[in-house]
């Protein structure tokens, strides 16, 4: 393990992502939390950045941090007006789910043991126009697949959400 | 007439088939009943009789199928030998005579089709016992009329007497026959085989002990089904069952079975010394002590019944004597006055209401013919020169007294009880004044035909005594003449004694009773027999099986079924305990799950490994 | 390595934050770490390559799969809030244990 430069940034960029999941499972102000989940997935998109993924990066800030994070802060204030009070959120620690947790990371990790440390450069099909050949070439029906995806999810929020209001 | 030699199975078969057809038609028209019944003596007979008359030329026909093969295969066959042709005419011409008296008898009874069916079960089962040709075919016959014969005694059975009484005859004879099938499971073990020919040839080869073991687990089933002491205490009680039933199965032919046995498996008894030695004793007590039950008896069936019991023992000795051939003789002969003298019983129940003898008397006169035929039939049992019984009873006294002195003079005391017994009973029921308050009448011809046809067979079978022998191929003989003159005198003797003392009937009775009164009512119960069997045998059982039950089957075997169900249930109590709704909850049951079982898989191979180990380590 | 490490470590995070929390949006939050947990390890593994034999897993379009993975997430997520709303509006808490109505 060579502590050069590359190293250090994963290094740095790894360990903000753990402390502030952490963060999200663990502090008990909803706020807070939401801060937490967007620094998180923005040091998420700097270990893609890293890893060469300069597209995903982008799209996970757009969608991710743009999209989901506003849409649950939304969610949130929608959630206090009927709440009483600032909301306390509680997280009912204990050792079976921990054991749990802990478990599923050994066996996991035995599992990918074989993955060398090197860095061997971007994966591929990261460039844009090679990103476009793909989704609409090899894997055109997973991305129509997304699509139809998207539209159902658009009006099971809208039948959800929307329905009867008091 | 050789056609139906060579296929004599059709005589076996004929009535079986016949069993449903006739219940149908009986139902149907009353008339067809008894018409469908009697087919199967009939053909019975034509095959016994053609087969007796064809001089016997080569070997016996007979047949066989395979039945279930396997590693010893065992088949279901016939055979027609003499042996089983007398049995078949003796069977054809009693069951014949009882279809047609039961015309009479059994006249108005709402059992009237079923009552033809059995009958023709009976000729059915009685034909498959004699003509079978292997023991076990034997045995097949033998379990079929121990079945008709129970449903015969029940045949009334909304009596409790009678269903209890059919009941008794089948427990009793159970006994019996769980003796002979231990001989017949020890016969094949010995031999390999069930058929007369192959038992027949290896005898010699069998050890001596098994041999004497097998004829005496033979002769329990014998006994049993012949009622010889002490399993005699079924005949009895099984007179509850119609008169013409009581004829045919309990005098004749079924109750002769035992007697049959014997002299099928003879070969096999001949090695015996000892259990000859057994058969003539028991014969000779049971002759002895029954007759002398039959002396006291106020009801005309049952002293019949001991009569059977007592006559039974004569055959039975003869048999332990050495002398089937005149066992067999006597068999006939008497299956001809006995049947008479049940028939007759039958017409005298019918025409006065009563069988108590002591409301009989002076029958003679309103019933003649019933009359004069019992009289041939109470000379033939008495042993009355020139009639019947007297010819083969006189063999027999020859031939046992031959084998054990002692034996010979227990039958000759018998004969004289019987001679005794059986003129108290024809006095007491047909001559002196009539003490009954009914209106005695002659039954038809239905019933006074068979009455004639047996009276004649009762005079004149004594004389087919060398036929009989020359068809079993046994040597015959001629009378002794000592023999012969002193069952005579005790013939007379019994019956001029019983005359003078029965000269007041009912009143001779009466003293009697008050003079030895002990004495008289031991006899009278049977020398408590039944009080034995009672209290050594079926408290017992009873109270062991209630025991059992209570402490064994309620406690420990429900127990353990009902304990197993609510151990399932407490089971299921604390699984539902998982159901708790928490979703969470349960999404970390299926993280652990799976952590659990990658861990299995990944470590199987070093689980096998320590498995290894510790079975090694174990000695395993 | 680090990188499936530090991967693998946020999804079982994420896991524990699911069992955990008490609040629906708690859940729902952790579920989002999850699933940035698994794209994080597409992506550290498809530029890795096997120690063992030097060959690079999941050589082609990568990010392709990883757009149709953020697509799911963020329909998930949303179908998850809009059930937030509703159920909030209806029964007035959004906590876990006083939603339960199945029992053993």
């Amino acid at each position: 393990m060579s502590f050069d430069g590359p190293f250090m940034i994963q290094l740095a960029l790894g360990v903000v992502a753990l402390l502030t999941a952490l963060a999200v499972v663990a502090v008990r102000e909803i706020t807070r939390m939401a801060v937490a989940l967007g620094v998180f997935l923005l040091s998420v998109a700097g270990l893609f950045l890293f890893y060469g993924a300069s597209f995903l990066a982008a799209a996970e800030v757009f969608v991710y941090v743009g999209g989901v994070l506003v849409l649950m802060l939304f969610a949130i204030m929608l959630v206090q007006r009927t709440d009483a009070g600032r909301a306390a959120l509680e997280s009912r620690h204990d050792i079976g789910s921990a054991s749990v947790a802990i478990g599923l990371f050994v066996m996991l990790t035995v599992a990918l043991r074989g993955v060398s440390n090197r860095f061997q450069g971007s994966p591929a099909g990261s460039s844009v126009p090679e990103l476009a050949d793909v989704l609409m070439g090899s894997r055109l029906v997973q991305y129509e697949m997304a699509g139809l995806l998207l539209l159902v999810a658009l009006v099971a929020v809208i039948v959800i959400a929307g329905g009867d209001e008091q | 007439m050789t056609w139906l030699i060579d296929n004599a199975w059709i005589a076996v078969a004929l009535p079986f088939i016949l069993v449903v057809p006739t219940w149908f038609a009986g139902r149907l028209n009353k008339t067809l009943a008894p018409v469908m019944a009697a087919i199967g003596p009939l053909v019975l007979m034509a095959a016994g009789f053609s087969a007796i008359f064809s001089n016997g030329e080569g070997d016996p026909s007979g047949g066989s199928i395979s039945w279930i093969p396997g590693a010893t295969d065992i088949h279901a066959g016939w055979m027609l030998d003499g042996l089983t042709a007398v049995m078949f005419a003796v069977v054809g011409v009693i069951a014949l005579m009882v279809v047609v008296f039961s015309i009479g008898y059994m006249h108005g009874d709402k059992g009237w089709a079923r009552y033809f069916m059995l009958l023709s079960l009976f000729t059915g089962s009685m034909s498959l016992l004699v003509a079978a040709d292997s023991i076990l075919i034997l045995f097949v016959g033998w379990e079929l009329v121990g079945a008709c014969s129970y449903l015969l005694i029940g045949f009334w059975f909304e009596k409790p007497s009678a269903a209890a009484a059919a009941v008794k005859a089948f427990m009793v004879t159970r006994i019996g026959d769980a003796g002979l099938l231990l001989g017949l499971a020890l016969l094949m073990r010995e031999v390999g085989s069930f058929g007369f020919t192959e038992v027949f040839a290896a005898v010699e080869t069998i050890p001596s002990g098994t041999v004497t073991a097998i004829a005496l687990l033979l002769f329990v089933g014998a006994a049993g089904k012949s009622a010889q002491f002490p399993l005699h205490i079924w005949l009895p009680d099984a007179m509850e069952g119609p008169t013409p039933v009581s004829a045919l199965i309990h005098a004749a032919t079924m109750v002769a079975a035992g007697v049959f046995l014997i002299a099928r498996m003879w070969p096999v008894f001949e090695a015996s010394e000892t259990a000859l030695v057994v058969v003539l004793s028991i014969g000779a007590f049971t002759a002895l002590a029954s007759a002398s039950i039959a002396l006291v008896q106020r009801d005309i069936k049952k002293v019949l019944a001991y009569s059977t019991i007592s006559q039974l023992g004569f055959m039975f000795a003869a048999l332990g004597a050495g002398a089937w051939g005149i066992a067999m003789f006597h068999l006939v002969t008497h299956a001809a006055f006995k049947a008479l003298l049940f028939l007759g019983s039958g017409s005298v129940i019918h025409g006065s209401g009563t069988q108590d003898m002591h409301e009989m008397g002076g029958l003679r006169h309103s019933m003649p013919i019933t009359a004069t035929t019992w009289l041939l039939g109470a000379g033939a049992l008495a042993g009355v020169p020139p009639l019947a019984g007297f010819f083969s009873k006189d063999e027999v006294l020859h031939a046992v007294f031959g084998a054990s002195p002692v034996a010979g003079v227990m039958l000759a005391v018998a004969s004289l009880m019987t001679a005794f017994y059986i003129t108290r009973a024809t006095k007491l029921t047909f001559f002196g004044a009539y003490r009954g308050d009914g209106q005695p009448h002659e039954g038809g011809l239905s019933m006074t035909g068979p009455l004639m046809v047996l009276g004649l067979g009762a005079v004149g079978l004594g004389f087919f005594g060398h036929g009989i022998a020359e068809v079993l191929g046994e040597h015959a003989e001629s009378l002794d003449p000592v023999t012969a003159i002193v069952s005579t005198a005790i013939a007379l003797i019994g019956i001029a004694s019983a005359w003078w003392i029965y000269r007041e009937d009912v009143v001779a009775d009466l003293r009697l009773q008050s003079r030895v009164g002990r004495i008289w009512d031991a006899a009278a119960s049977g020398y408590g027999a039944d009080a034995v069997a009672e209290r050594g045998f079926i408290r017992p059982v009873m109270s062991g099986s209630r025991a059992l039950y209570e402490r064994f089957e309620r406690s420990v075997v429900d127990g353990a079924a009902e304990g197993f169900a609510r151990a399932v249930n407490g089971l299921g109590r604390i699984l539902s305990l998982l159901q708790n709704g928490d979703g969470q909850w349960y999404g970390a049951m299926l993280g652990a799950g799976v952590v659990i079982m990658l861990a299995v898989v990944w470590s199987y191979d070093s689980i096998n490994l320590w498995a290894a180990n510790v079975s090694s380590w174990m000695g395993w | 390595m680090m990188g499936v490490l530090v991967s693998v470590a946020v999804f079982c995070i994420g896991v524990y934050g699911v069992l955990t929390r008490r609040d629906i949006v708690g859940v729902l939050a952790s579920v989002e770490v999850m699933l940035a947990g698994a794209m994080l390890a597409l992506v550290a593994i498809a530029s890795s390559a096997d120690s063992a034999t030097g060959v690079r897993p999941l050589a082609e379009s990568i990010e392709a799969v990883g757009l149709l993975l953020l697509v799911i997430a963020a329909s998930e997520a949303a179908v998850g809030l809009a059930l937030l709303v509703s159920v909030a509006r209806r029964r007035g808490v959004t906590r876990i244990d006083e939603l339960q109505e199945v029992k053993g």
